[in-house]
C-alpha cells in the first residue's frame, strides 16, 4: 500500500490523539497506584499531587492487619472463576440454540432473557434474598454466587456471534455425517465461538469480581467476603482511609487485568474462521 | 473436520431439515433447561414478585401491605424527582450510547490488528472498564476541578476561561456523560474487535484487489458485517446506560461534588425510594416503569435491525 | 482446516480453566463446611455495626468480656453505614439478623413500630435512667413511655473548629461568640489569589453535595435562630416551623455568606479535608475531625469552641444525635446480649470508645481527664458548657425525606444570584420548601396545626 505524505500526517495525528486519549484512560489508575504508596499526611493535600513525596509500603502491609484480605482475595478469585465458567457454558449453550434452531417459544424466551437484564437488580434484590431464606442459602457461597452464574448479555452475544460466524452449511454437513446435535454444539459451534466466549469470559469475570451490593446483603460472615466488600472496611462514616483503600484497589484490579490480557489474545489474534475453504 | 463414516441409516434423513423435527426441538428444550431454570429462580421469580409489589404499599419492615392498585404509578408521574430523573437519564443514556459507539467503532477498526502498539492501546483503553469506582471518582473530581483540574488547565492554554464542570448544574450532567463514555469505551472496543475479527479475510482481500480505499472497505465490507455486533453494542449500551447508578452516585458524594438534582438518575431514585424512604411498592413501580421504557427502546432497536437485514 | 487446531487449543485452555474452577469450588466449599462443634453452654453473639472504624473497639471490648464470660463467643460484621442499614432492613424482619446492632433512629423507629425491637428489660431501663445519661438523651430513647436501646455514642454535638494560627495572623484574639462576630472574622480570614479566585474560605459551609447532611448543617443556623424544621403540636401532629423570620434569616445568612460577604465559595475545597490542609479557617463539624487532623496534618494549630450564638441574647445550642445500640427482638440470646450491651456502655468502655475511635461517648459521668490531657480539642464535645441548650431530631417516618428534599432546594438557593439582596425571593424560597415539607407530613398522616 502506498503511503502518501498526507496519509502519513493523518496517521501521526491519529497517533497523537490516541496518546492523549490514552493518558486520560490511565490517569485514574495512575492516581490510584500513586496514592497507595502515600502516607496519610499526603492524602488531603489540595491540589492533589500525583507522586508521593515519602512513599511507603505501610498501606499494603497495614491492610492485612485490619482484615483478612488474603482470604477476601481468594474468595473473589474462587467466585469469579466459577461464575465465569458457568456464564461461558450457559451462554454458548443457550446462544447457539437461539441462533441456529427454530422451536416454539424461541422469540419469547429470548426476549424474556433480555428483559431480565433490563430490570435494575436493586429492585429484585430483596425478593431474591427472601427466596433464599427457606432453602438456607443466606450467608453461604451458593447464595453469594447464584445471581452471577448466568448473564443475559452473554447469551445475547453468543447468539449474535453464532448466527453470523457459524455457517449453517457446516452444521448441515455435520448432521449428514451422522453427528448428534450435542456433538455439533461441542465440536463445531463452541470452537468457532472463541472470540465471543473470550469477550464474555472477560465481562463475566469483571462482573463477578466487582460484585458488591448483593454479597453485602446475603453474606454476614466475614470469611465469605470478597475484595469489594472487604474494602468497605476503609470507608468510615465521614472519611476514608484512602491509602489502604487504594492499596486494596490496586491488588483487586490485578486479576481482572490478567484475565483481560490472557483472553484479549483469543479475540484479536485468532484467525478469521469461516469453516469454509477460502 | 474429521471424516465420519456415513452409515446410511434411514434416520439420517430426518436430521436434514433444520427445524420442525421433534427430536431437534426436544434437544433445544433440554439444552436450554438448566439455563432457563437458573433464570427462572434467580431472575424471573424475584422480578415478578417485585412487579406484584408495585401494586401495594409496603415499607419493607411493616407486616401490613395494603393493596393500592395503580396508585403508585399515578403518583410517579406527578413526582418531580422521578420526572427529573427520567429526563436526566434519557439525556445521559442517548448521549453516552451514541458517543461511546461512534468513538469505539473507528478505534476498533484501527486497533484490531496484531502489533505491539495495538496491544498497548487495547489494554490502556480497556483500563477504565476495570478501574474501581472510588479511585475513579476521586481522579475525575480532580480532573474536573475548577481551580486545579487538568481540563481547565488545558483550556487555559487555548485562552478559554475555566468551566465549573461539576459544580455548575447545567454542565454537571455532561461532565458525567464524558466520564461515562470514558468508562465504557473499552467495553465497546472489545466487542467491536470480536466483530471485526469475524470478517473473513477473503472479503477484505477481494476488496483490496478491487482497488477499494480504506473508507470503501469499511463502508462496504466491514460495516455491513458488523451489524449483528453493532446491534448488540447498541442494545447493551442502552440498557446499561439507563441502569446507571453507582458511577454517577459516587460523583455526588463529599465536597466538590456534583449537585444532586442535576445528576439524579432513575436507579438512584429507585434506590433512594426503596432503601432510604422504605417505599418498596413505590420503588417497584418505578423499576417497572423504567423496564418498560428501556424494553421499548430495545424492541425498536431490534425491529430496526431486522428491517436492515438483507 | 483451522478447526482441529483451534479446538485442541480451546480444550487446553478450557481444561485449565475447569481445573482452576474446580479447585476453587472445592476449596471454597471445604472452607464453608469446616465448623467446630459447639459446647452446650456456648453462646455466640453476632454484632453488626455500620461504622467500620468502631469494629476494633467492639472486638477489644469483647475480648475483655470473654475473660470473665468464657462461654460467650462473638462474631462481627461491619460495612459502610448505608449498606448496613439496608442489610438490617432486609434481615431483621425476616429473622436472619444479628443479636446486637447499633443503628440510627431512622431504621430503629420502624423496627420498634413493628415489634422487632422490644422495650428494655427493667434492669436496663433502670440503668438508662441512673443519671449516666442526660435527660434529653433518655427522652430520645423513649417511645410511648417505654425505653428502647442504650445510647452508645453521640452522632453530632457539632461544634466549631478554628485554626488558631490563622486567627493569630489575622489579629483576631478570640473565636467568635456570635454570628455577627463570625462573619466579621471570616471576612478577615478569607484569602484570594491575584485573579480573585478564593484560595481559603473564612468558614467552610456545607454548600453542595447530596442528602440530608446539607439540611442538618442548615439547621445549625435555623435552630440557633430559634426555629426548627418541624414543630410538634400538643396532639402529636407536626407542621413546618421555618416559614418565618428565623428560616428566612438562616437562608439569608447562607446566601449572604456566598454571594454578598463572599466568605465561602462552592469551588474551594471543603469540609474536614479542607480544614486539615489549611483551605479554610473555620468549620462546624463533629468530633471525628479531630481524628482526621491527627492523621492528615498532626501539626495543625487548632482549637474547638461551641457554635456561636445567633445573637448575643440567644442561647448556645447544640445538636444531640444519640446513636443507640439495640438487642434484636428476634435474637435467641437476648439475656446474654443485654448483659454485653450493658458492659460495652459502662464508664471504662465509654472512655475507651472515644479514645480509640474518636466517636464521643454519650455518657455524662465519665472522667475525661486522661483523654483531654492528650487531646484538649475534645473538650467542647465531651464536656460542653453546663448551660448548653440541646435540641434533638424528631422521630418521624418522613424525616429523612423532608430533610433530603429540603437539601435539594437549599443547594440550588445558596448559589442562586436572584436571591442576592432580594429578601422577597428568599422568603418565597423558604415558603416553597415549607409547603413541600408540610405535604410530606400530610402524606404520612402526620400533619396538624393543633
Amino acid at each position: 500500500m502506498r503511503t502518501s505524505l498526507g496519509m502519513r500526517i493523518l496517521v501521526l495525528c491519529v497517533h497523537a490523539v490516541l496518546l492523549v486519549g490514552a493518558l486520560f484512560m490511565v490517569l485514574p489508575m495512575l492516581w490510584m497506584l500513586a496514592t497507595s504508596f502515600k502516607p496519610p499526611t499526603e492524602i488531603a493535600v489540595w491540589p492533589p499531587q500525583l507522586l508521593p513525596q515519602a512513599p511507603t509500603l505501610d498501606n499494603y502491609t497495614g491492610m492485612f492487619v485490619v482484615a483478612p484480605f488474603g482470604r477476601f482475595f481468594l474468595n473473589s478469585l474462587g467466585v469469579s472463576s466459577v461464575a465465569t465458567l458457568s456464564v461461558a457454558v450457559t451462554s454458548v449453550l443457550a446462544g447457539a440454540v437461539f441462533a441456529k434452531y427454530r422451536f416454539p417459544g424461541r422469540t419469547f424466551l429470548f426476549m424474556l432473557i433480555i428483559a431480565t437484564a433490563i430490570v435494575p437488580s436493586e429492585s429484585y434484590m430483596v425478593p431474591l434474598y427472601i427466596q433464599l431464606i427457606p432453602i438456607g442459602w443466606i450467608n453461604t457461597y451458593q447464595g453469594f454466587i447464584l445471581p452471577y452464574l448466568i448473564m443475559s448479555f452473554g447469551i445475547f452475544l453468543l447468539r449474535q456471534h453464532v448466527s453470523s460466524a457459524v455457517p449453517t452449511e457446516l452444521l448441515e454437513a455435520a448432521r449428514v455425517d451422522g453427528a448428534s446435535e450435542w456433538w455439533i454444539l461441542g465440536r463445531v459451534i463452541t470452537p468457532l465461538s472463541g472470540p465471543a466466549l473470550s469477550a464474555i469470559g472477560i465481562f463475566a469475570f469483571i462482573q463477578a469480581w466487582g460484585a458488591f451490593i448483593w454479597p453485602l446483603l446475603v453474606v454476614n460472615n466475614q470469611l465469605y467476603f470478597n475484595m469489594e466488600v472487604g474494602l468497605t472496611a476503609f470507608q468510615f462514616k465521614f472519611s476514608a482511609d484512602y491509602g489502604k483503600l487504594m492499596a486494596g484497589s490496586v491488588i483487586s484490579v490485578l486479576p481482572m487485568l490478567v484475565v483481560f490480557l490472557l483472553l484479549r489474545r483469543r479475540i484479536v489474534d485468532s484467525m478469521a474462521l469461516t469453516g469454509l475453504k477460502g | 473436520m474429521t471424516a465420519y463414516a456415513i452409515e446410511g441409516k434411514r434416520r439420517r434423513v430426518w436430521r436434514l431439515s433444520r427445524g420442525g423435527n421433534w427430536r431437534t426441538i426436544l434437544f433445544c428444550y433440554v439444552a436450554l433447561a438448566p439455563v432457563l431454570a437458573i433464570f427462572a429462580y434467580a431472575r424471573v421469580y424475584p422480578i415478578v414478585w417485585s412487579v406484584v409489589l408495585s401494586f401495594y404499599d409496603w415499607n419493607l419492615i411493616r407486616a401490613r401491605k395494603p393493596f393500592i392498585g395503580l396508585a403508585n404509578y399515578y403518583r410517579l408521574f406527578e413526582d418531580p424527582n422521578f420526572l427529573v430523573a427520567l429526563k436526566n437519564t434519557a439525556i445521559y443514556s442517548i448521549s453516552t450510547v451514541v458517543l461511546s459507539t461512534l468513538l469505539a467503532l473507528p478505534l476498533a477498526v484501527f486497533l484490531a490488528r496484531k502489533s505491539r502498539l495495538s496491544v498497548f492501546y487495547q489494554t490502556v483503553y480497556f483500563l477504565p472498564v476495570i478501574t474501581p469506582l472510588v479511585p475513579m471518582a476521586i481522579a475525575w473530581k480532580w480532573i474536573y476541578d475548577y481551580n486545579y483540574g487538568i481540563l481547565n488547565y488545558a483550556l487555559s492554554l487555548f485562552g478559554i476561561s475555566p468551566i465549573a464542570w461539576l459544580t455548575d448544574p447545567n454542565i454537571a450532567l455532561w461532565a458525567l456523560i464524558i466520564m461515562s463514555v470514558w468508562k465504557v469505551l473499552g467495553y465497546n472496543l472489545v466487542l467491536f474487535m470480536v466483530g471485526i475479527r469475524n470478517i473473513p479475510a477473503v472479503y477484505m482481500e477481494a476488496a483490496n484487489l478491487d482497488g477499494a480505499s480504506a473508507w470503501q472497505r469499511f463502508r462496504f465490507v466491514t460495516f455491513p458485517l458488523l451489524k449483528p455486533i453493532l446491534l448488540y453494542v447498541l442494545v447493551t449500551a442502552t440498557i446499561n446506560a439507563f441502569n446507571v447508578f453507582t458511577q454517577v452516585y459516587v460523583m455526588t458524594l463529599g465536597s466538590q461534588a456534583a449537585p444532586g438534582h442535576a445528576v439524579r438518575v432513575l436507579v438512584f431514585d429507585i434506590y433512594q425510594n426503596a432503601f432510604q424512604y422504605f417505599k418498596m411498592g413505590y420503588a417497584s413501580a418505578e423499576a417497572v416503569t423504567l423496564t418498560l421504557i428501556v424494553l421499548g427502546f430495545t424492541l425498536i432497536q431490534f425491529r430496526f435491525a431486522r428491517s436492515q437485514e438483507v | 482446516m483451522g478447526i482441529g487446531k483451534s479446538s485442541s487449543q480451546k480444550l487446553n485452555r478450557r481444561t485449565v480453566l475447569k481445573m482452576a474452577a474446580s479447585a476453587g469450588l472445592v476449596g471454597v466449599g471445604g472452607l464453608g463446611y469446616g465448623r467446630r462443634a459447639k459446647a452446650a453452654s456456648d453462646v455466640t453473639l453476632d454484632i453488626w455495626t455500620g461504622f467500620p472504624e468502631v469494629q476494633p473497639f467492639y472486638q477489644a471490648v469483647a475480648a475483655d468480656y470473654a475473660k470473665t464470660h468464657p462461654n460467650v463467643k462473638f462474631t462481627f460484621f461491619t460495612t459502610s453505614l448505608r449498606e448496613t442499614e439496608q442489610k438490617l432492613s432486609a434481615s431483621v424482619p425476616t429473622g436472619t439478623g444479628p443479636d446486637i446492632f447499633d443503628i440510627g433512629t431512622n431504621i430503629s423507629y420502624n423496627f420498634i413500630d413493628n415489634n422487632l425491637i422490644e422495650p428494655n428489660p427493667p434492669a436496663i431501663d433502670k440503668y438508662l435512667k441512673s443519671g449516666a445519661w442526660n435527660k434529653f438523651v433518655v427522652e430520645f430513647c423513649t417511645v410511648n413511655g417505654k425505653t428502647y436501646g442504650l445510647p452508645i455514642w453521640e452522632g453530632s454535638k457539632a461544634s466549631m473548629f478554628y485554626n488558631k494560627a490563622m486567627f493569630k495572623d489575622a489579629g483576631i484574639a478570640n473565636p467568635p461568640a456570635t454570628f455577627e462576630e463570625l462573619v466579621a472574622a471570616a471576612q478577615k480570614l478569607v484569602k484570594t489569589d491575584s485573579s480573585g479566585k478564593m484560595t481559603r474560605s473564612g468558614i467552610s459551609l456545607r454548600l453542595s453535595g447530596q442528602g440530608s447532611g446539607v439540611t442538618e448543617k442548615f439547621r445549625y443556623m435555623l435552630e440557633g435562630a430559634g426555629g426548627s424544621v418541624v414543630e410538634r403540636t400538643a396532639s402529636g401532629k407536626y407542621h413546618n416551623n421555618f416559614d418565618n423570620d428565623k428560616g428566612r434569616g438562616a437562608l439569608q445568612f447562607y446566601v449572604d455568606a456566598v454571594q454578598k460577604y463572599k466568605i465561602d465559595d462552592p469551588k474551594v475545597q471543603h469540609d474536614a479535608d479542607a480544614f486539615a490542609s489549611g483551605a479554610t479557617a473555620m468549620l462546624f463539624r463533629e468530633a471525628w475531625v479531630i481524628g482526621e487532623v491527627q492523621q492528615k496534618n498532626p501539626s495543625l494549630d487548632y482549637a474547638t469552641a461551641p457554635i456561636p450564638k445567633w445573637t448575643s441574647s440567644s442561647p448556645n445550642r447544640m445538636l444531640l444525635q444519640p446513636w443507640p445500640i439495640y438487642v434484636n427482638g428476634k435474637s435467641n440470646n437476648k439475656d446474654a446480649a443485654w448483659e454485653f450491651v450493658q458492659y460495652v456502655t459502662n464508664q471504662e468502655n465509654s472512655l475507651r470508645l472515644t479514645t480509640m475511635t474518636g466517636w464521643v461517648s454519650e455518657r455524662q459521668d465519665v472522667d475525661w481527664k486522661p483523654l483531654l490531657d492528650k487531646v484538649p480539642q475534645f473538650g467542647v464535645f465531651v464536656s460542653p458548657p453546663k448551660d448548653m441548650d440541646y435540641y434533638v431530631e424528631p422521630i418521624l417516618g418522613p424525616w429523612d425525606e423532608i430533610q433530603t428534599k429540603m437539601a435539594d432546594r437549599l443547594v440550588k438557593a445558596y448559589v442562586d444570584p436572584s436571591l442576592n439582596g432580594n429578601p422577597t425571593k428568599v422568603a418565597d424560597t423558604i415558603h416553597e420548601m415549607a409547603v413541600e415539607a408540610d405535604n410530606l407530613l400530610k402524606d404520612a398522616n402526620l400533619y396538624g396545626t393543633t
